[in-house]
């Protein structure tokens, strides 16, 4: 309308404003109002007027129009949810899942990748790896840091195990050296004393001399501990190896970076030292794009003549500090996060599916509601209204599910974040778990919605079941078996990712295995002679046990030594192809580990008093030079070290929980008791009944030496594994939720078809049809939906197998026999879904539909 | 839509004085929406002007409580545009506006008896 006045156009949009109720029945007299006002307001001023009356006006009246038709919706649909409370139930339970565990794994995720960590600034902090600055001595560190032209500080940290002491017993702790400004970089404020001042770090080896870097800043936790959070504990000296140092400061509670630190002390600088890790910040106005650029070219000149094989091995790189800390779990995490936006998609189709099947069994009472005047718009609302309240249920229902599973997932948090808690009222999961009900409420109530259109235009024509709402509603079984073989395939290869971990071949026998650490750093016992006089002393009191079988010790436990020695050794002149660690152990190691010696023999007692170069290695070493059990009785060398020779061959042992292998060179401990020192005993019966007394032996030798990681091998094993078996348990659990909303799914479809179309059916019996036939005719057209879900649902799965391949460790696709097996799986599972669900048809009357008829 | 079940007329009051000016000038005779604004607003000297949100707003409620309904009588059809929509009381809201003229003479009875009436506010 072309002479419409600009007023008038303006305030027909406004009335758009109002919920459709209210719309429909005043939208024509609101603006015949309007009409007469206008008309009667001459200027401008007067115009001006009439529209600050009439948004007056709409800020009043439309809060009001809305919260009535909002309560009048509301009070229809509890009425609709009392009269059908199974179908309702059913309903919020299956959104309630997806929804909770969603929130659960977002409260992780959340954790783990997007809330900020507990330093000043994060986004800006950086890990750098594989990164050699000069770290020869203070001087040439600090002058390196302030020179930087793209990081604004950085600091070098290490961090070990050592023997805590001097105010009680003594204890094994994870502790950390570090450059000066360590908490200045980070942003952490000490909460009592002080950090580390300029030049608290100092150059020399090991400890230093005991001087200004004899200070340290201890944890809040520790603080409270040992001095139940006395202010006097400032001053106070601690024993770190029989070192004292003193304390000058207590870190904020909560923080324990690197790792789960317990005690910070200022760096002793020594050359050859690689064991340093880097943290920087960046400079003001730098991007992370520009820094890397800057950081690549330092690094090459850091570490020049690198190969390209180095390169891939070691590749420089510079991150966020925070994707550092999440590590692995990051990726884990995101599989997860994946796998409950599968769930939350089909748990919304099955709902949509039973929403509409609801809303077509309402078309009686909506064709005489639209029959009365209620427009299409008014009948949406209506059912949109149903759909977000019943998200809204669903989503405090999900809460406490999310509370639960935020419990379990947080059980396996990376110790890098153990400072984090999961925390459920963060708003930011909140807020998360609001919006992925309200939009899940939108995703399944826009069917319905749609649907009402459609009794609008038809009227009561829409009370027959139409081709078209069947295609609908069988297109969402399709889609929901989709998702599902997605979930199925990925839990299949994440699932055999794990077994594979399992069962890989790890060169020991894991069950009736003891093992117990101690550490002599700092003891009566460090000095070198008389390391070997303790073991020996403690192995002769543990063998003498009833049911220990055989004793040994090693200086690195399979799956416990995070670090490991090794060099590049040789044979008959000709160097290995890769470095190879070495392992000291006492005699009898591979007797009680259960390795299998393949060739020759293993260490003796007078091999290890002696201080025979005598060496065993592993099947892969001895492989590279010719048949493994021709390697006994050669020699071996690193470098222009004395050679060794070999009295044996072994298979391999796993150090990695990866299943890896490497090359392994076992030499005879002369000085025993370092970082990962660990006490084997092989025993008859169950190995946790002996851990008692294995402990207690070894603490009656020296009660002054820490006796830590009591542990079965078993333990170990499972909490190494912990978390891969965690992500498996998760995604198979998820699976199984996912093939339950769609059994459910498809059984409730199948049964509204029989109820639906019991006179049909009663007029096929009377002319013949067995209620068997029947019941195999929708079978087999039950079974159509599902077969069209399988082909997208495979295309699907074999991306996703791709994307997990990078994500999970060890994970392959499906195989071909896997997809059959899983889409065959799921038809026999859905057949008997239907068979069960369409039982009503063998108890059909058929004289009494016909008498109806 | 069809009016709920109706409680007793003193169980509405206090009126809003949009509904109790409304039912005021319904009493007097059929009215429509437009009619009802002006009269309103020149029955309290301008200080009751209610917006068409308002208004329409109000009837809504009205109708819905049953104390007005739509009328389909129309005055001198060359009086009236026949698209306007016109309302009267019925039974139940003319005893509702009673119950809240009750209510209210009794107010007015209180306050003259504590304060004393002016003769001209």
């Amino acid at each position: 309308m072309p002479d419409m006045p600009l007023s008038l156009r303006l305030y027909r949009r406004l009335l758009q404003l109002y919920p459709a109720g209210f719309r429909e029945n005043y939208a024509e007299p609101l603006e015949r109002a309007f009409r007469d006002e206008l008309n009667q307001s001459a200027g401008a001023a007067a115009l001006c007027m009439l529209w600050i009356r009439l948004i007056a006006d709409l800020a009043r009246s439309l809060p009001q129009q809305f919260a009535r038709e909002v309560a009048q919706d509301a009070r229809h649909t509890f009425r609709l949810w009392m009269r059908r409370p199974w179908h309702t139930g059913f309903a919020i339970l299956a959104v309630a899942i997806g929804i909770g565990a969603n929130t659960g794994v977002f409260s992780v995720v959340n954790a783990l990748l997007l809330r900020s960590l507990p330093f000043h600034d994060p986004e800006r902090l950086a890990y750098l790896r594989w990164f050699f600055e000069p770290h020869d001595s203070a001087k040439q560190f600090h002058e390196w840091r302030r020179q930087s032209t793209y990081l604004g500080d950085a600091a070098i940290f290490e961090q070990f195990d050592a023997n805590l002491g001097g105010t009680g017993d003594w204890r094994r702790a994870h502790v950390v050296q570090a450059s000066a400004n360590f908490f200045s970089v980070l942003g952490t404020q000490p909460v009592l004393g002080r950090g580390f001042a300029p030049g608290d770090d100092v150059d020399g080896t090991g400890w230093g001399p005991l001087g200004r870097n004899a200070v340290a800043v201890i944890s809040y936790g520790l603080w409270q501990e040992l001095f139940a959070g006395d202010p006097k504990a400032l001053g106070s000296t601690i024993r770190l190896d029989g070192n004292p140092l003193t304390i000058v400061g207590v870190a904020p509670p909560g923080f324990d970076y690197p790792g789960k630190s317990v005690l910070w002390k200022p760096a002793a600088f020594s050359p050859g030292n690689y064991g340093w890790e880097t943290i920087a910040r960046l400079k003001p106005g730098v991007t992370w794009a520009q820094a890397r650029a800057a950081f690549a070219t330092e690094a090459d000149r850091f570490w020049p003549n690198r190969t390209t094989l180095q390169r891939i091995q070691y590749p420089s790189t510079i991150t966020e500090l925070r994707d550092e800390l999440a590590g692995p779990a990051r990726k884990g995490s995101l599989v997860l996060m994946a796998s409950v936006i599968l769930i939350l998609l089909i748990a919304c189709t099955n709902v949509a599916n039973l929403l509409l099947a609801r809303t077509t069994d309402r078309a009686t009472e909506l064709s005489i509601r639209s029959a009365l005047g209620a427009s299409r718009a008014r009948i949406s609302q209506q059912l949109l209204t149903e759909c977000v309240l019943l998200s809204l249920a669903a989503c405090t229902a999900g809460l406490f599910i999310a509370l639960w599973t935020r419990s379990i997932a947080a059980a396996f948090q990376p110790a890098a974040l153990a400072s984090q808690a999961y925390s459920i009222l963060d708003g930011r999961v909140l807020s998360f778990a609001i919006a992925a009900s309200v939009l899940s409420g939108l995703l399944f109530g826009v069917l319905p919605s749609l649907y009402a259109g459609r009794v609008h235009t038809f009227g009561t024509r829409a009370l027959s079941d139409t081709r078209g709402s069947r295609l609908v509603r069988e297109t969402l079984v399709a889609a929901q078996v989709m998702l599902t073989i997605i979930l199925v395939a990925a839990s299949i290869s994440v699932g055999r990712a794990f077994l594979d971990l399992m069962h890989v071949d790890r060169g020991f026998e894991r069950t009736g295995l003891i093992t117990v650490n101690v550490s002599l750093e700092g003891t009566t016992h460090s000095d070198g002679g008389r390391r070997l006089a303790y073991f020996q002393e403690a192995l002769a009191h543990i063998r003498r046990l009833p049911g220990v079988r055989s004793a040994s010790a090693t200086e690195f436990l399979p799956l416990y030594a995070k670090a490991f020695i090794g060099g590049r050794f040789q044979m008959d002149g000709r160097n290995a192809s890769e470095n190879s660690m070495i392992v000291p152990v006492l005699p009898d190691y591979f007797r009680t580990m259960g390795g299998r010696i393949l060739a020759g023999r293993e260490f003796t007692d007078a091999d290890v008093q002696s201080g025979a170069q005598v060496a065993v290695v592993n099947e892969r070493f001895a492989g590279e030079f010719g048949p493994p059990a021709d390697a006994v009785g050669r020699e071996t060398a690193e470098g222009n070290d004395r050679p060794l020779r070999i009295i044996g061959v072994v298979r391999g042992t796993d150090y990695m929980t990866d299943g890896a292998q490497s090359n392994q060179i076992f030499v005879p401990s002369h000085s025993p008791g370092g970082f990962f020192s660990t006490f084997v005993a092989r025993v008859n019966g169950r190995a946790q009944d002996h851990l008692a007394m294995i402990r207690d032996t070894i603490r009656s030798v020296d009660p002054q030496v820490p006796v830590f990681g009591v542990k079965t091998m078993e333990q170990r094993m499972s909490d190494a594994l912990a978390q891969p078996q965690f992500y498996r348990t998760a995604v198979f659990c998820f699976t199984a939720i996912a093939l339950l909303l769609v059994i459910i799914g498809i059984y409730g479809i199948v049964s509204y078809n029989v109820a639906r179309r019991s006179h049909e059916m009663g007029v096929r019996m009377a002319l013949g049809t067995t209620p068997g036939q029947l019941r195999l005719s929708l079978v087999r057209s039950g079974l159509i939906p599902i077969a069209a879900g399988t082909i997208p649902g495979i295309a699907g799965a074999i991306l996703s197998g791709r994307l997990l391949e990078n994500l999970v460790d060890g994970a392959r696709p499906v195989s071909a026999v896997a997809y059959v097996a899983a889409v065959l799986g799921m038809a026999v599972i859905a057949a008997v879904g239907i068979w069960v669900a369409a039982r009503p048809i063998a108890q059909l009357d058929v004289m009494e539909i016909l008498r109806t008829e | 839509m069809p009016p709920k079940e109706q409680s007793a007329p003193g169980a509405l009051t206090p009126l809003s004085p949009a509904v109790f000016h409304i039912l005021l000038s319904l009493g007097e005779g059929e009215r429509h929406g437009y009619a009802l604004k002006r009269e309103i607003a020149l029955r309290t000297a301008g200080k009751l002007n209610l917006g068409p949100g308002v208004l329409y707003g109000s009837i809504n409620k009205m109708l819905e409580l049953g104390l007005i309904q739509e009328s389909h009588d129309r005055p001198d059809p060359h009086l009236d545009d026949e698209r306007r929509r016109y309302y009267r009381i019925t039974p139940y809201g003319r005893k509702v506006a009673q119950a809240e003229a009750a209510r209210m003479r009794e107010l007015a009875q209180l306050a003259a008896a504590r304060f004393g009436v002016p003769k001209h506010a």
